[in-house]
């Protein structure tokens, strides 16, 4: 488990997975447990109709219909519970990544081995990568199987998808941290600027639909390339797919620029 | 003998801060380099300029002759590193550490880490948050010391440590060097450097004061003299020798400080008058040492 450093850092965050995996799962279970009950509250949906336009941009995704497993779930689960999850995930590992250690000090072991600081990032991002992939995977998996027991009947390849487009929204959050922490070294400053980012991208999202001037921003929000599809109904959207692609390597790459060039702090 | 380290110029600024102005110095192989100086004198940015951590403000070092800072890795197969403010992973062993790291130079566990562990006494198998700063420190020395690097750079490696640990350490360093190759060992007491270095260099605020052959430094060594007279003796009695320090002169006895070479000069006017008590004693040579370059900035005593 030693062999790089991309296992040694998935290995570092052995016990911090066993908790995010019992935590998904239970959370899962619980919107699952509570379905039935929804579904037979026909009003539930008529109260979301009847939220401010607003709110219900903001905390459900328009156009989903509580009645539906997948509008339920696409309401309850990925519109906000999900990305919290994933993007606090990222955030951290990205933010460990590089300014964590650093903070601790013990990057100067990494540093003065022959290892080149190219390859340090490249591999703690390879294992932010496993490890938000990983638990949206098994989202993914607890929603399918778990699903089964309240006939939730749920599309497996289009939660794949929804599962692919979270890890993504992960993703970039979580390459803002790596990359701020690898240009600073200040792990406090990369988590809060990711985590401001995420706030103000999920407003923009959320109100651009309404607000005439956030209108031309919504699309840059990480969340309209996550959810504007509204991937449970329709699968991947591949230009979405890239673009997030796109800016995760360009965050990985300012990364790697940052941190070759900067001194290790004392 | 070729030379392993060379500064030239090298200067480092936080800031507005210069830590390190204008090193220039060598190290060559076969020598131990002891680098003396307070804290915060710029012993532990020369080290971290050398490792590659930080980028030179202007000049330059080179490592076995390759730039310190662009080619870090090839340098770092060939080093091993002690760090001053040295850290573990908490829950890794010693034995992760040494698995991870040989892992990270493409090696399995080197032969050499049981015989190292053995030498300084070293339960590797225990969690490095379980042990105390001096076994951290040793599994700090395993790890720079496994490998058979060419050149050692050691920030302050036998703090912490108790004095029997410190001389296997210290004979570590020399069969190093015995054998060939350099070290760079940094310290802010002579003490701890005197029994193994060949040359020191003094930092002071950021400039080396001085580089010497510890050789000549005992050949300036100091003595302690004291003179009871018979009689009250003129209190200038000393000022026709050179290099005297600390000279008290109160009625008949008289107390100094001479190097070597002053010593026939003392004698010939002592005994130009009745004398009832006469003492003679080589001091410590970290008591020279202050002497010459600066005991009051120094936290050394």
């Amino acid at each position: 488990m030693l062999r790089d450093i991309t296992t040694k850092t998935l290995r570092d965050q052995g016990r911090a997975f066993a908790g995010w995996g019992v935590a998904i799962v239970l959370l899962v279970a619980m919107y699952v447990a509570i379905w039935p009950s929804m579904r037979d509250q026909p009003a539930m949906s008529d109260f979301i109709d009847q939220m401010p336009e607003a709110f219900r941009n903001l905390f459900a995704t328009a156009g989903a219909d509580m009645s539906t497993p997948v509008g339920y779930l696409q309401i309850e689960l990925l519109s906000f519970m999900a990305p919290i999850l994933v993007i606090l995930y990222a955030v951290t590992a990205g933010s460990a990544a590089v300014a964590g250690e650093e903070g601790r000090r013990t990057l100067d072991l990494l540093v003065t081995a022959p290892v080149s600081r190219r390859r340090i990032v490249l591999e703690k991002t390879a294992a932010m990568v496993v490890g938000t992939v990983g638990l949206s995977a098994l989202l993914g998996l607890a929603l399918v199987v778990e699903g089964r027991f309240a006939d939730m009947n749920l599309p497996v390849g289009d939660v794949a998808a929804a599962m692919l487009h979270l890890a993504l929204l992960g993703l970039v959050f979580g390459g803002v941290a790596l990359a701020v922490g690898c240009v600073t070294g200040q792990a406090g400053l990369s988590k809060g600027i990711a985590a401001v980012l995420a706030v103000v991208t999920y407003i923009v999202n959320g109100l651009g639909a309404m607000v005439s001037w956030l209108e031309p921003l919504q699309r840059y929000s990480p969340f309209y390339q996550y959810a504007a599809h509204d991937p449970l109904r329709h699968g991947v959207s591949w230009p979405a797919v890239v673009v997030a692609l796109v800016t995760v390597v360009v965050l990985v790459v300012v990364a790697v620029l940052g941190f070759e060039r900067r001194d290790v702090r004392s | 003998m070729g030379s392993v380290i060379t500064a030239e110029g090298l200067t480092k600024a936080f800031g507005d801060t210069v830590a390190l102005r204008d090193l220039t110095l060598e190290v060559e192989s076969g020598e131990v380099f002891g680098y003396l100086g307070p804290n915060g004198a710029g012993k532990t940015t020369t080290l971290r300029l050398i490792m590659g951590l930080i980028r030179p403000t202007r000049g330059s070092v080179s490592v076995l002759g390759m730039d310190a800072w662009r080619d870090a890795v090839p340098i770092h197969a060939r080093v091993g590193y002690v760090p001053g403010e040295l850290v573990l992973y908490d829950r890794l062993t010693g034995y992760d550490h040494v698995d991870y790291l040989a892992a990270l130079r493409g090696s399995a566990r080197p032969a050499r880490v049981e015989q190292l562990a053995e030498q300084l006494d070293l339960d590797l198998r225990r969690p490095a948050r379980e042990l105390s700063r001096g076994n951290r420190q040793k599994v700090a020395l395993v790890l720079a010391l496994m490998n058979e690097p060419e050149l050692l750079v050691l920030d302050e490696p036998t703090g912490g440590l108790d004095p029997m640990v410190q001389r296997t350490v210290q004979g570590l360093i020399l069969d190093h060097a015995a054998g060939g190759g350099a070290v760079l060992l940094s310290s802010h007491v002579l003490g701890e450097v005197q029994r193994v270095a060949s040359r020191i260099g003094v930092l002071r605020a950021g400039r080396l004061v001085a580089v010497e052959r510890l050789d000549d430094l005992r050949a300036k060594s100091l003595h302690h003299v004291e003179v009871q007279f018979a009689d009250t003796v003129p209190a200038a009695i000393l000022d026709p020798v050179p290099d005297l320090r600390d000279v008290v002169v109160d009625g008949p006895s008289l107390r100094c400080s001479a190097p070597q070479s002053s010593l026939d000069a003392v004698l010939k006017v002592v005994s130009a008058h009745p004398v009832v008590d006469f003492a003679c004693a080589e001091a410590e040579l970290e008591e020279t040492f202050l002497a010459y370059y600066g005991a009051g900035e120094t936290d050394a005593a």
